[in-house]
């Protein structure tokens, strides 16, 4: 289990990576989304991976019968900012791509 | 001796006094202006005057001000022989340039700022004599500086001023800069900063390891400071100068706190080989190279400018010599060449004004018609050239008497008595053209202007000074025999030397060396001068050109180095600082962790195959985004909207249904934003050309890079979830969520309770981001080629990137039935949304999902009825709910506050209400709510106003800011 | 309650940006005054709360939220410290709003909420004591910080923002990370907890903790614009308008400010023979780097934009350094020295607003370079001449004021502080020895730069175009630098404020008690 998350978020930040730093700006932001997606399940998987655990308070009163809740409200917080900050990126590199003409990051369209 | 305290503090104050007022008076006033200024000066002069008795036998005194007494700082005035000296140099001359300057400055200037700086000068300089304190004397040695640069800038419309202001900022600021770091090093050696300290603390600063460092530090600052070489060029420029500055700053004051500095720190620094070295070879470099160069400038001030240059070397030399008689005889030319030298400038100054032109070539015959100035300047120059019955001939005496009696080894001796004889020799031949060539000769008559005798009160400075030349000359015991005792006794304290001051010593070896100087600097004169006239730069050393080598130096520092480091980091390119920021990444992170152990856990290594298989897919997803991006980028968008999927996906697997619902939600209004952004970026055709080799080059150098960060995440992931600690916060949370914080889904209750801050905090960054995209936007036009013709739209359309671009064109034709439809659906969705809200105190859900929810229905209206219909109909103010919605999560926390318990405390309990069933009551639950508004109120703005950028394509005439406004706030 | 004041810098901007937002874009006059309200009463509850933390020898007021037990609940802590850096971003904000009330904030909609949403990410920032909350505010700092960034939109603050928003996007996704390290291994977010047990850490656990610290250190680096991830700030602070880049001023000593609380509290001398003085080394030479290219950078600067810009970035090097020494004494220089130069910097860069003519484009100011050629001496050319009209002469006071500031020369304050901050430093060994002699380097390099910058606008053409001054830009950048002046004179109670400050966060121990002392709440 933990392998196989551990493989699939360095194989999501290594992409991300890869994309951010390429000269297009929308290659950038789809890097940007790829490894907060990274970093979000690399969060998650602080609290330990529960499988089948209880995420709602029921009868049971032992605290080991449920999943780590600290670490989901963190990945929370974390996912909503990065929306905001994305939607953000994504509005400046419109408007940068209106007013330099072209989607370069540098507004200089140079070889790709 | 309090009241002679006071005296000296008051000597320092009047002068920033008078100049902060001067600019008080009129522009208009000058002979106000005038009256301030010299009566400040004759004031610092009598009450400067007041204060020999007490200090006349050596005696010491202080005042003390606290200042920062946490940093060791006091404000201590402190007066002794040397500080008396030179307080009456600066003073009595501060007092005659002003008399002076009235009469020389054009009557067109207002003096007001002439004279305002004038007197800052002279109080930074008073201010320097003064300090009993180290940093004290920096900080008004920096201030005269200061005062230099404005005053030389003063006629700022010509180039030469200006440069010359800046060179002489640059290399005197420098060599404070170096004596602020000297005097740090030498208080760090004496552990005070108090002046008395150091000075006591000689024996152990000479044996400290630091005083080689501490050495070099203060004398560079001593020898920018009185411009001795290599650091002389800033001086001879520096003459672009109104006169009067030139006869203050670079004759008797300023170029003399190089040497005040050294005789000050001569107890403390003198005595050893390398001050011996330093300061006497650079004194002795300094006086022939400036004798040298005087003799063949033809600008006037030129000429006493080298020969001040020579001057200060010999007097550097003097105390470089280590012997006491060098030191006195130091003091003692100090006195005369500012008495000679400052009268000479302004002889020339008189000249200038009066003639026209400075250039000795051009002059000739002045003493024809203003005989009693030619009288004076003899006078001076004659006491410059050292000529019996006048005060250079003595100081010049005593120093070829101290060049005899040096014992360095036979060479070093008869070399120095050779430079001492050739530089007096000099000496003579250049007073004699200054003399010559501007008095004597038949009278020319090609002056731009008609001289005449200057006014009486322009001559009586001159007259002055030259009469105190005769005066120390002919009774040198009377006139300066007391204030030479005691300045020399402040400095060498018991060792004063005997010496003795009279006019005739017999016929000794120093009156040889005199006469042989005299005689040869006459044949010189004589034999070479048309020669020297025709010469245009100085002979051996005119190359050298250490002005050129300064000029060069900042062009290298303020061209060549920034250009050059602009080439090997280009940090302009974001591609290259994101790079750095990886790499920095990767290796801090290895650096952290590689002192410390860090073994490859193999617990966790078992795999249930569907998880597997799910993740196979995302991560193929993931690659799949990675390869697309640049050329189809719509298929990108899809993969990534894959991966998410597969994110959501885990979340769910791995029970955490609430993060499942959120990143669901997430995704899809993120995917819907690009969309809706997609249509503005420039189609890419795959480039049919091969690759260039440097863009090969830079692929496989990030492959290679993305790898490394991927595998280093992955192994950290893997290892910190293998060493996860036992008991979390969290187990504090899952106890009390229930009973203190009233809901059973803890996800929630920690967000909208425990942690309610962060939640505020996050809800404010989208209410931000929203009001930066408006703000954004509100004016942007979509560059003009995107918006583009109906049929180039159609290709865009075929290639699927521009979904957005359909929506209007779908409202109007087929699709009608279903756009009815799907407003029906809208309302529905909404009801979704609150549901989602009621029971997220409980179960998966709250504010956030219900908000983007509510978005949803928006977008769902968008896609049915175009942004044009939606904005007519849409009558929500988004910017206001985004208000509202934080007000009301603050007033929830506030009402904590109102009740005495911290901000966002929590009150609940549950109630039973029909239809909803059993609903919570929850004060969180207000916060919640107001997360809601906030949050649908930030994703519909945000989605009005990219929507509203289609309606631009539209609409060709340029529409106010207003209607946006109408439409989005 | 006192500790309702804890809270207070941060409520009071949020309530007015949220009234402000509310308001909409009509009422300017009413938005443009509750800006003015709230700082203010920033300034005022920034007061108040320096006095309390300075009461005797200092106490921690540790305030916590929701009233829940502060291990595991958020906290909010006010030491000498935040209290100091909260009241200087609330004179600094006060000073820069009469300046942005003319055609600034005209520019575009929304200045003033982001404004004010700026100053609840400074001082929400200053002000917790939990890691991850520490984050958030960050990010509200940051997106405000956007907003303000592209004020006013055009090719060149597009451009800059695109670069600026990228790096810091990725910047927090580090912090997410070594965050998520942190509380993975500790199982806390709270900083002082966190400084309880580190000291208890070993073998794995310790190496990720130190992994994610790394990668925290790095993200406050990139803040600070340290070199060789300080590129964006230039670009960015030239490219803003200029009450925006002197707001910004103060965010470069976030960084430093993050840094130095958190390597004085987790890596004391107390946490243990590995993790004592962790980085220190890397965070010392980073600082000297930064110090010496950043002024390479000034020297080098074409536009006075870029000019103040270099400037920054030569203070954050400097005071990078000077915190990497880990010495009270050095501290206590280093806190003088960011506050001067936080005020200086702030005043230069509303000061190139006025000095530049409006028909330059995006507001920068080109000087030529210097050529090499040798000029004639004593050039006898047109001497003669009548002097300047005096709104200019005011215009050119400030810039030779500011030029001293940042220089560090006398008459000005910067000159003690630069003292201050120098002296302590001999005799700490080599690193200090070189970064002693690259900041008195660095302030020749400033005054070379300034010196020529001034020529070149106030002597060289006479018949220069100044832009029209409005009365309340002039207010901003005399404001500044009268306190600068202030400060040179009343030097005795702000130095043992800041010597005691020193003192207090080198002692961690005090804060760590106080915050563990409120252990358990008032609820079970």
């Amino acid at each position: 289990m933990e392998a196989v998350l551990a493989i699939a978020i360095g194989a999501l930040a290594g992409s991300g990576v890869w994309l951010l730093l390429r000269p297009r700006t929308f290659q950038v932001i789809i890097g940007l989304t790829l490894i907060s997606y990274a970093v979000n399940l690399f969060i998650f998987s602080i609290g330990g991976l529960r499988v089948g655990a209880d995420p709602v308070l029921g009868a049971a009163t032992d605290p080991s019968r449920y999943s780590d809740p600290l670490p989901q409200a963190l990945v929370l917080t974390a996912i909503v900012i990065g929306f905001a900050t994305t939607a953000l990126f994504l509005v400046v590199l419109l408007t940068s791509r209106g007013l330099a003409g072209n989607d370069h990051v540098d507004g200089e369209d140079g070889t790709p | 001796m309090m009241p002679y305290g006071w005296i000296s503090t008051a000597i320092l104050l009047l002068p920033f006094a008078a100049a902060l007022v001067t600019p008080l008076i009129g522009r208009g006033n000058r002979k106000r202006t005038t009256w301030l200024m010299t009566g400040t000066a004759g004031v610092c002069l009598i009450l400067s005057a007041l204060l020999f008795p007490a200090i006349a036998e050596g005696e010491v005194l202080r005042q003390s001000f606290a200042w920062a007494p946490g940093l060791g700082l006091d404000l201590t005035l402190r007066v002794d022989g040397l500080t008396w000296l030179f307080l009456i140099l600066v003073s009595g001359i501060g007092l005659l340039v002003g008399i002076y300057a009235t009469y020389y400055m054009p009557r067109e200037y207002p003096l007001v700022r002439f004279y305002s700086l004038l007197l800052g000068f002279m109080g930074a300089m008073l201010g320097i004599v003064l300090s009993g304190n180290v940093i004290q004397l920096v900080f008004f040695w920096e201030l005269t500086s200061l005062f230099s640069f404005l005053l030389i800038g003063y006629w700022h419309h010509g180039k030469s001023a200006r440069d010359a202001a800046r060179t002489a900022l640059i290399v005197t600021v420098t060599g404070g800069l170096c004596l602020l770091a000297g005097v740090l090093v030498l208080a760090h050696i004496a552990g005070s900063y108090d002046l008395d300290a150091i000075l006591a603390a000689g024996d152990l600063i000479r044996d400290s390891p630091l005083y080689l460092p501490a050495l070099l530090l203060v004398l560079l600052g001593a020898f920018t400071k009185s411009s001795q070489v290599p650091f002389h060029f800033w001086l001879p420029q520096a003459m672009s100068a109104p006169t009067p500055v030139s006869a203050y700053l670079h004759s008797a004051t300023m170029v003399k706190a190089g040497v005040f500095l050294l005789l000050r720190f001569w107890p403390v620094l003198a005595g050893t080989e390398q001050w011996f070295w330093i300061v006497g070879g650079v004194g002795l470099t300094t006086m022939l190279v400036g004798a040298w160069a005087a003799t063949f400038q033809h600008d006037m001030k030129a000429v006493l400018a080298y020969s001040t240059i020579s001057h200060l070397g010999l007097i550097t030399m003097l105390t470089g010599l280590g012997s006491t008689l060098g030191v006195v005889a130091a003091i003692f030319h100090t006195i005369n060449h500012a008495t000679f030298k400052a009268s000479w400038f302004m002889a020339a100054g008189a000249v200038d004004h009066e003639a026209g032109t400075r250039d000795l070539r051009r002059l000739g015959g002045l003493r024809h018609v203003m005989p009693i100035t030619a009288t004076l300047a003899v006078i001076a120059g004659a006491a410059m050239a050292g000529v019996p019955l006048l005060n250079g001939f003595l100081s010049k005496e005593m120093f070829f008497a101290v060049a005899l009696g040096a014992n360095h080894g036979l060479a070093l001796d008869t070399l120095t008595v050779l430079v001492a004889v050739a530089a007096a020799a000099l000496g003579v031949t250049y007073s004699l053209r200054l003399v010559g060539g501007a008095f004597f000769g038949p009278l020319r008559h090609d002056f731009p202007r008609t001289p005449h005798e200057p006014p009486r009160w322009m001559r009586f400075p001159i007259g002055i000074l030259a009469l105190a030349c005769l005066a120390v000359g002919i009774f040198p015991a009377w006139v300066v025999g007391p204030l030479l005792r005691a300045a020399a006794l402040s400095v060498l304290g018991s060792q004063l030397p005997i010496y003795n001051l009279a006019i005739w010593h017999g016929l000794t070896m120093p009156m040889l060396m005199s006469v042989i100087a005299f005689v040869a600097g006459c044949a010189l004169y004589v034999s070479a001068r048309r020669r020297i006239a025709a010469r245009d730069s100085t002979p051996l050393i005119g190359w050298i050109r250490a002005m050129g080598w300064f000029e060069r130096l900042l062009a290298f520092l303020t061209t060549t180095l920034p250009e050059l480091l602009a080439k090997v980091f280009p940090g302009r390119k974001l591609q290259v600082q994101l790079l750095l920021v990886v790499l920095l990444a990767g290796i801090f992170g290895l650096l952290a962790v590689q002192p410390l152990p860090m073994p490859i856990a193999t617990n966790g290594m078992h795999v249930d195959p569907a998880f597997a298989l799910l993740w196979l897919l995302g991560v193929a997803c993931a690659i799949g985004a990675a390869a697309q991006a640049k050329f189809h980028r719509m298929a990108a968008l899809i993969l990534t909207g894959g991966t998410g999927l597969v994110v959501c996906i885990t979340f769910a697997w791995l029970s955490a249904p609430d993060l499942a619902v959120t990143q669901l939600v997430v995704e899809s209004i993120t995917a819907v934003l690009l969309l809706l952004g997609l249509r503005w970026l420039p189609k890419r055709i795959p480039g049919l050309s091969p690759l260039s080799p440097s863009a090969r080059y830079h692929r496989i150098r990030d492959a290679i890079i993305a790898i490394g960060a991927g595998v280093g995440l992955a192994i950290l992931a893997y290892t910190v979830m293998l060493h996860l600690v036992a008991d979390s916060a969290s187990r504090f949370f899952l106890e009390q969520a229930l009973p203190d914080g009233g809901g059973r889904n803890v996800v929630n209750v920690i967000l909208v309770d425990f942690r309610a801050l962060d939640t505020l905090g996050e809800i404010t960054v989208l209410a931000i981001v929203a009001l930066a995209v408006f703000a954004l936007l509100w004016r942007f036009r979509p560059a003009t080629e995107s918006i583009g013709s109906p049929r180039k739209r159609d290709v865009a359309a075929a290639q699927g990137e521009a979904h957005a671009g359909r929506q209007r064109a779908a409202l109007a034709d087929q699709l009608a039935i279903p756009a009815l439809l799907i407003l029906l659906v809208a309302p529905a969705i909404v009801l979704f949304a609150l549901h989602l809200f009621l029971r997220g105190h409980d179960l998966p859900g709250g504010g956030f999902v219900a908000g983007i929810t509510v978005t949803m229905a928006l977008i769902v209206l968008y896609m049915a009825g175009g942004a044009r219909w939606v904005e007519a109909r849409l009558k929500v103010a988004p910017a206001r709910w985004i208000g509202a919605g934080l007000l009301l999560a603050i007033a929830t926390g506030l009402a904590a506050v109102m009740l005495g318990d911290p901000f966002l405390t929590s009150y609940h309990g549950h109630w039973t209400v029909p239809v909803l069933g059993n609903v919570p009551f929850n004060s969180a639950m207000l916060f919640d709510l107001g997360v809601f508004a906030v949050v649908s109120g930030a994703s519909a703005l945000m989605l009005v106003v990219l929507a509203h950028q289609s309606l631009r394509r539209v609409i060709h005439a340029p529409e106010t800011p207003r209607d946006t406004d109408e439409a989005v706030s | 309650m006192n500790g309702a004041l804890a809270i207070a810098p941060i409520l009071i901007p949020l309530i007015v940006a949220a009234i402000q937002v509310s308001l909409g874009i009509r009422f300017r006059r009413l938005r443009t005054s509750l800006s003015f309200l709230s700082c203010l009463a920033l300034v005022a509850v920034a007061a108040m709360l320096m006095m309390s933390a300075s009461s005797g020898e200092g106490t921690t007021l540790v305030y916590n939220l929701g009233d829940w037990p502060a291990r595991f609940a958020i906290v909010l802590v006010v030491d000498r410290l935040s209290a100091l850096m909260l009241l200087l971003t609330a004179v600094l904000a006060l000073a820069v709003m009469p300046y942005a009330l003319g055609r600034w904030q005209r520019m575009g909609p929304h200045f003033q909420p982001l404004v004010q949403l700026l100053l609840v990410g400074y001082n929400g920032a200053f002000l917790t004591g939990d890691l991850f909350n520490l984050f958030v505010f960050f990010e509200v700092l940051l997106a405000a910080s956007y907003g303000l960034a592209l004020h006013g939109s055009g090719a060149r603050r597009v451009g800059a923002g695109l670069h600026y928003i990228a790096i810091n996007l990725t910047a927090s996704m580090l912090f997410l990370i070594g965050v998520g390290l942190i509380f993975g291994v500790t199982g806390t977010l709270n900083m002082a907890v966190l400084a309880h047990l580190i000291p208890g850490l070993t073998g794995t656990p310790r190496a990720l903790m130190h992994a994610g610290a790394a990668l925290l250190g790095l993200t406050f680096l990139i803040k600070a614009a340290v070199w060789p991830v300080g590129f964006w700030l230039p670009r960015t602070y030239s490219a803003a308008i200029p009450p925006v880049a002197a707001l910004f001023a103060a965010m470069t000593k976030l960084g430093i400010y993050v840094i130095l609380r958190l390597s004085l509290l987790l890596f004391g001398v107390d946490a243990g023979a590995a993790s004592a003085h962790f980085g220190s080394d890397w965070l010392l030479w980073l600082g000297i780097i930064t110090l010496a290219v950043g002024s390479i950078g000034m020297l080098g600067a074409r536009e006075l934009g870029k000019l103040a810009a270099y400037c920054v970035l030569v203070s954050s090097g400097t005071l990078l350094g000077a915190v990497a020494l880990h010495s009270p004494g050095v501290t206590a220089g280093a806190l003088a020295y960011l506050v001067i130069s936080v005020l200086g910097i702030a005043a230069f860069f509303l000061l190139v607003g006025l000095v530049v003519p409006r028909e330059v484009p995006e507001g920068t100011a080109q000087l030529e370079p210097y050529d090499p050629a040798v000029d004639a001496l004593f050039a006898a050319e047109d001497e003669r001449r009548v002097t300047s009209p005096s709104p200019v002469v005011i215009l050119a006071v400030c810039f030779l004021a500011c030029g001293l500031l940042l220089a560090g020369l006398p008459p000005l304050s910067g000159f003690l502080a630069k003292f201050a901050l120098l002296a302590p430093m001999l005799g700490h060994g080599t690193g200090a020895t070189l970064l002693f002699a690259l900041t008195i380097a660095a302030g020749l390099c400033t005054m070379i730069a300034m010196a020529r910058a001034g020529i070149q606008i106030f002597w060289a053409d006479s018949d220069r175009e100044f832009p029209r001054v409005e009365p309340g830009e002039t207010v901003s950048v005399v404001s500044l630098l009268g306190i600068c002046l202030v400060l040179t004179l009343v030097v005795a109670a702000p130095w043992n404020y800041l010597s005691a400050t020193a003192r207090q966060i080198h002692a961690p121990e005090h804060y760590i008690q106080a915050v563990m002392g409120q252990a358990t709440g008032t609820r079970p």
